[in-house]
């Protein structure tokens, strides 16, 4: 690449200021531009359902990168810059406003927003959802408030945010159709050990109901559901899931489907246009598929992989995804690919929720959670990445170490 | 005042594994890397969690919460979610007393 072409980033937030840092890191001296419409410098957002949401950490400490890491690099910051388009044929980035943006390769990394239902009173003041650091100052504000809070939908972040408030000390009730929390992502055993958790630190629990309308008087005061409970509260927390950001490609040619479709390079079907995180479906050579994730290390992974393919240096990005949630006492982390799973194999013990469950398929080790047993889980890494047979009798004996069942990582 | 503070015995910790001791209260783990020991704040400066619950790679230790990496010789962060290096202490050996200079 030409010394003096210039790199368009379409989105400032974990994924793009990860490639930026790598661009640099890799000797690129050409022009590094990450466009970014929310008006901070890039910050982290796990802490925003947790320390950040209960009052316990400053937004400096959400900075991903001190201010001077831009400047003594070099990267361009357009902050509170919307994109409208991404113009292929001129090779420029439309922002909002009029202006433009011409570069020589781009990456999108938009990432998600959250998915919005018609239910009835989703607009009602003290109805939030979370997605930015001015969604979590919302919240932050009406849990000072205090009351009485329901959250709909018990995936990671209802999880996460319902945690928070109990520990700040709202009472609160959660309602999730499935059978129990994070039952797609973990399954019924797994669920049921997440519903012992909240019900243990007092979260109402409501399964199997959904919401049917959000209701009050020029503010939330309950929230009604399918079945037709009445549950009266000052505020109302939604996680329904993301949908990923393509718009700016719409049109373009550039593949879309489920998010930006792109290769095991990030790249997507036109030359020069790359995608990475939240926002690109990418095809993962070690499950053989196409996925799009929405964790914290693919964003970072998959940013700083973006800008070595962008270099012309890319490889095959292999990573086994991976990601954390933080809830009370209990940190859950999760690992690997399943779809389908034929069995749980258990190491540990469920109720003291200390262990790892394995999701097996065909004998393999497709993917892991576990709680408080963040060591072993990293130990399963290298298993599932190898794609064989284990011995579900020894992945369950606590006795035996993990790293001894991976053929890569066999130590000597 | 910094003194060496006798914390474990030196054979007690084998080559690749990390204990945690404490030293006035203050959570402090020890790294055996192939027979040379390292010292350092045992709690991750990302977010309270044990180091010496994590593992450890040749001279990285890894927290067992979200994977943050830091050097056992240095403090130096390695990998995020950590941004901040962790405080690292002199180590010496006096017969088979592991001693850190705290």
């Amino acid at each position: 690449m030409a010394a003096a072409s210039t790199i368009a980033i379409v989105g400032a937030s974990l994924t793009g200021q990860s490639a930026a840092a790598t661009l640099r890191e890799e000797g690129f001296d050409g022009r590094v531009v990450l466009v970014g419409a929310e008006p901070q410098l890039p910050y982290d957002r796990p802490p925003l359902s947790k320390n950040y949401l209960r009052g316990g950490m400053p937004f400096e400490k959400t900075l991903l990168r001190p201010p001077e890491f831009y400047r003594e690099r070099e990267i361009e910051m357009r902050l509170a810059t919307t994109v409208v388009r991404v113009d292929i044929e001129k090779r420029a980035l439309q922002l909002a406003g009029g202006d433009r943006l011409e570069f020589d390769n781009v990456l999108i990394a938009t990432g998600g927003r959250n998915r919005r239902f018609p239910i009835p009173g989703l607009d009602l003041p003290g109805v939030y959802d979370l997605r930015t650091i001015a969604d979590a100052d919302r919240i932050r504000d009406a849990i000072v408030r205090g009351g009485r809070a329901v959250v709909v939908g018990m995936g990671f972040i209802g999880a996460e945010v319902a945690a928070s408030m109990r520990q700040c000390g709202l009472e609160v009730t959660a309602i999730e159709p499935f059978k129990t929390p994070l039952y797609r992502a973990l399954g019924e055993d797994i669920g049921r050990v997440v519903e012992a958790l909240h019900r243990d630190h007092g979260v109402a629990m409501i399964l199997g109901d959904a919401v049917a309308a959000f209701e009050g008087k020029g503010r939330v005061e309950r929230v009604v559901t399918r079945d037709g409970r009445r549950i009266e509260c000052e505020l109302a927390v939604f996680g329904l899931g993301i949908e990923p950001v393509t718009e700016v490609v719409a049109g373009t040619g550039v593949r879309v489907d489920n998010g930006i479709v792109v290769d095991d390079q990030c790249r997507t079907n036109v030359p020069g246009v790359f995608a990475a995180g939240d926002v690109a479906n990418h095809f993962h050579p070690v499950c053989g598929r196409q996925m799009r994730v929405e964790h914290w290390q693919n964003g970072v992974k998959q940013g700083a992989a973006a800008a070595r393919s962008m270099l012309g240096r890319g490889q095959p990005y292999d990573e086994v995804h991976w990601f954390w949630s933080d809830q009370y006492d209990a940190n859950i982390q999760y690992a690997g690919f399943h779809a389908a799973w034929d069995a749980v194999v258990v190491r540990g013990s469920l109720a003291e929720r200390k262990f790892l469950a394995f999701y097996m398929a065909e004998g393999r080790v497709e993917s892991v959670v576990a709680i408080n047993q963040g060591r072993d889980l990293r130990r399963t890494l290298p298993i599932i990445k190898a794609r064989v047979a284990v011995d579900p009798a020894r992945l369950a004996d606590p006795n035996v170490d993990l790293r001894t069942l991976a053929p890569a990582e066999r130590p000597a | 005042m910094a003194r060496f503070v006798t914390v474990a015995k030196a054979d007690s910790i084998q080559p690749g594994q990390i204990i945690k001791v404490e030293i006035d209260n203050f959570p402090v783990a020890v790294a055996n890397v192939d027979g040379t020991f390292h010292a350092f704040d045992d709690t991750c400066t990302h977010e309270d969690c044990s180091l010496a619950d994590g593992d450890l790679v040749r001279t990285a230790v890894v927290c067992p919460c979200h994977f943050a990496e830091f050097d056992v010789r240095t403090g130096a962060v390695l990998a995020p979610p950590a941004t901040v290096p962790v405080r690292v202490y002199p180590v010496r050996v006096q017969g088979n007393d592991l001693q850190v200079e705290f």
